[in-house]
């Protein structure tokens, strides 16, 4: 493997290290326990889930922590009966030099390799009914076809491995950038575990690709992943537009440069206004805006591609015609648009808030959105005031802990909650 | 302890326990006494009612058991149109067991329904009236397409007279040992107007400091309720600073999660108190009204609002004689 990628590097050296999952590894050493006192009834475990959320890390971590020797093979080693036999069938009879506890692990049954033979999968099912050491599959997908043979509840433990939570991911790579020396923006991480939904290796990488060698990581470095390259381009279109003399130069900027749209609107939108410094100006570039939104909405809504146009003479030439009296500023610089900002970083609080407005909601009989704005203010300030009142009402509406800290405003704040509750249900 | 909010602790459990909206009140009593409901708008304005009338009518009817033979929907949770098809239709078509031979569905904030949504709704309101009735429940009873209020009797509830609430929430005080000054009901009034869940939330949260209710802590909580300020947002932006009062938009929607049609409300309120020459508030509130239209056509909520603190940030300016 190679030893410059952070996968490796900072892969996990002990089980309570790896993301995510905790249940099911829980399980898993469980049942490596077992094999201390003889020989369990389920011979071997079959860890399925999506690719890179820990199942080959988990095998390896508790052989480090149980101190067995690890037998991995991946799947060009087994793709035949003939090759399964010679190196798995041997291990599995004999333990390892010095009376050192053995694991055999078959890694990625339906991995990048391809697929195992036919007469693979009956033999290695032959090898697990007489192995006297524990024997580990990983897979992808448990319902293939192929993999029926290993659905046996009774011979095989079968542990599903579930996507980790952004959260989760989240805490792993803190904990590579504190390594590597980096001081790296929270909302930078969380766009990187965010955009790779559970897959601990993918977003490891993505950090790598980003961080490496820099002291600083901030969230503008990390925002161009979606389009990397695309910062000089977006900025020269974006001077045209804010600056064009005529329609057609301001239209046609736009035309050229084949810049996702959206993306482009939210770049002018932030930029607009510190580029307009006479109010009228400003406010009809900001009414061309709300203009170009307006047939955005009607696209959306309508599905009818043909209103583009107006959308892109609103936010261009509509910006650019907008300067009559605006005198020139000198350079200012162009920003990462903000708002976009802030959508990720307030994307957590947003779905917490809802949760909770529809908690309360179904007990009030009001919508969420309603009990968001008309119940929740209140009861941030019994939580603030009074923890017998609010440990009640966190009781009646079910509310698990981290929704009391968030209406309470803090760990601090909730802890009289929490143990108010707690002397309640002891 | 306590498990519940006091508006639902004390929340009216029969039509007889309701106060004020006495006429309705009493034509409701005539549908339960005659076991018979025909379809229903309540339409009025939040906290007046209208949700308790409808639960209070189904126990009337039913009796204890009266949630196995009801339904409750909030549009503005599901409004699409497969909701209805799907929910309603799955509700409404299967004949209720007992006495009274239809269930009854509430659905609330029903004017936040698509028009689409509400012509499927006609249709499955007529096809199921033997085995279904049902109450919708509207602050406007304007947004609802006419072909579905021909079919529906209209109740129209109006905020509660000020002794009505007085007397609601003394009850409240009492029956929580809370002390409830004269002036803290008053305070009360002044705050949430005859909006009855609002003044009940308002005095929990003031009870909830442990003093005596007085105007002082009622007006502190209304304060304290409302961390949004949009006053300051809009002198901010007439004052010039267009940057500054687009960032603290952006934190009201993102940060609070305030719905931009409440924004658009605040703004219009406002406008009229501002001390700027009267022709002009007439002007702006043309285009409060506009962006109000075009958040409800599905504009994003900061884009649009932002055009109009640009606009104050140039009516400022102009005022300032620019």
């Amino acid at each position: 493997m190679d030893p410059a990628s952070w996968t490796s590097k900072h892969k996990p050296q002990s089980l309570k290290d790896v993301v995510g999952n905790d249940e099911v590894r829980t399980k898993f050493t469980q049942w490596l326990q077992s094999w201390k006192t003889g020989i369990p009834k389920q011979r071997a475990a079959f860890l399925h889930g999506p690719p890179g959320v820990g199942k080959t890390v988990t095998v390896e971590s508790s052989a480090n922590d149980f101190g067995f020797e690890l037998v991995e093979k991946n799947a060009s080693d087994y793709r035949t009966e003939e090759s399964i036999r010679r190196f798995a069938g041997l291990a599995s009879q004999y333990s390892g030099f010095f009376n050192k506890k053995r694991i055999i692990l078959l890694d990625e049954l339906d991995g990048v390799y391809g697929t195992v033979d036919r007469g693979a999968i009956p033999a290695i099912t032959r090898i697990i009914k007489d192995t006297r050491v524990p024997i580990v599959l990983t897979a992808n997908d448990y319902w293939d076809r192929r993999f029926t043979a290993f659905r046996d509840k009774k011979q095989y433990l079968i542990l599903e491995f579930k996507k980790p939570t952004a959260r989760e991911v989240l805490k792993h790579l803190t904990k590579i950038v504190r390594r590597e020396g980096i001081a790296a923006e929270e909302e930078a991480l969380r766009f990187i575990a965010n955009r790779n939904q559970g897959d601990v290796r993918a977003a490891v990488n993505d950090l790598q690709a980003l961080a490496q060698g820099k002291v600083k990581l901030t969230f503008e470095d990390v925002s161009w992943l979606a389009h990397r390259d695309r910062k000089d381009l977006i900025f020269s279109v974006l001077r045209q537009t804010v600056y064009g003399k005529s329609c057609e130069t301001a239209r046609r900027s736009i035309e050229a440069a084949d810049v996702d749209l959206d993306m482009f609107f939210e770049w002018i939108y932030e930029n607009a206004p510190h580029h307009f410094n006479d109010a009228s100006d400003l406010s009809k570039a900001m009414t061309a805006l709300a203009s170009a939104d307006t047939y955005r909405a009607r696209i959306q809504r309508t599905r009818n591609w043909k209103l583009l146009p107006y959308m892109i003479d609103h936010m261009t030439a509509g910006v650019a015609m907008a300067r009559e009296k605006s005198k020139p500023s000198g350079w200012v610089p162009f920003r990462f648009p903000q708002r976009m900002r802030m959508l990720s970083t307030t994307r957590g609080t947003r779905k917490t808030t809802k949760d909770i407005g529809s908690k309360i909601g179904r007990r009030l009989h009001i919508s969420s959105a309603g009990s968001q704005r008309d119940i929740l203010p209140y009861l941030r300030i019994i939580f603030e005031e009074n923890p017998r009142m609010a440990a009640g009402l966190a009781e009646g509406f079910r509310l698990n802990e981290d929704e009391v800290i968030f209406i309470a405003g803090g760990k601090r704040k909730a802890n009289p909650i929490l143990k108010a509750r707690n002397e309640r249900g002891s | 302890m306590d498990f519940e909010m006091w508006v639902e602790k004390y929340r009216p459990r029969s039509l007889s326990e309701m106060v004020d909206q006495k006429e309705i009140v009493a034509r409701l009593q005539s549908f339960v006494d005659s076991q018979n409901v025909p379809h229903c708008i309540f339409a009025g304005p939040p906290g007046t009612g209208k949700t308790t009338a409808a639960l209070c009518m189904a126990h009337d009817l039913y009796g204890a058991a009266y949630r196995e033979h009801l339904m409750e929907l909030n549009a503005s949770d599901e409004r699409g149109i497969n909701v209805v098809r799907e929910k309603v239709k799955a509700f409404a078509r299967v004949r209720t067991l007992g006495e009274i031979p239809f269930k009854i569905l509430i659905l609330d904030e029903a004017d936040n329904m698509t028009r689409d949504a509400q012509q499927a709704l006609r249709r499955t309101m007529e096809k199921y009236t033997v085995t279904c009735r049902f109450i919708l429940i509207a602050n406007y009873s304007g947004r609802i397409i006419e072909p579905i209020q021909s079919r529906c009797a209209p109740f129209r509830f109006s905020y509660l007279k000020r002794e009505d609430q007085a007397a609601q929430l003394r009850r409240v005080a009492e029956a929580e040992s809370v002390e409830l000054k004269d002036d803290g009901v008053e305070a009360l009034y002044s705050v949430c107007g005859g909006d009855l869940r609002k003044s009940i939330n308002s005095l929990q949260a003031a009870a909830s400091i442990g003093k005596p209710v007085t105007a002082e802590v009622v007006y502190s909580v209304a304060g304290r309720a409302n961390p949004v300020d949009v006053h300051a947002m809009i002198e901010t932006a007439m004052q010039g600073n267009f940057v500054e009062a687009r960032k603290q938009l952006r934190e009201m929607i993102l940060k609070f999660g305030v719905a931009g049609s409440d924004i658009v409300k605040q703004i219009h309120r406002d406008l009229f108190q501002l001390d700027i020459p009267e022709q002009w508030k007439i002007k702006l509130a043309d285009a409060v009204g506009e962006v109000d239209f075009r958040l409800v056509e599905g504009g994003t909520e900061e884009v649009q609002l932002s055009a109009l603190l640009a606009k104050l940030a140039e009516a400022g300016y102009e005022l300032k004689g620019g």
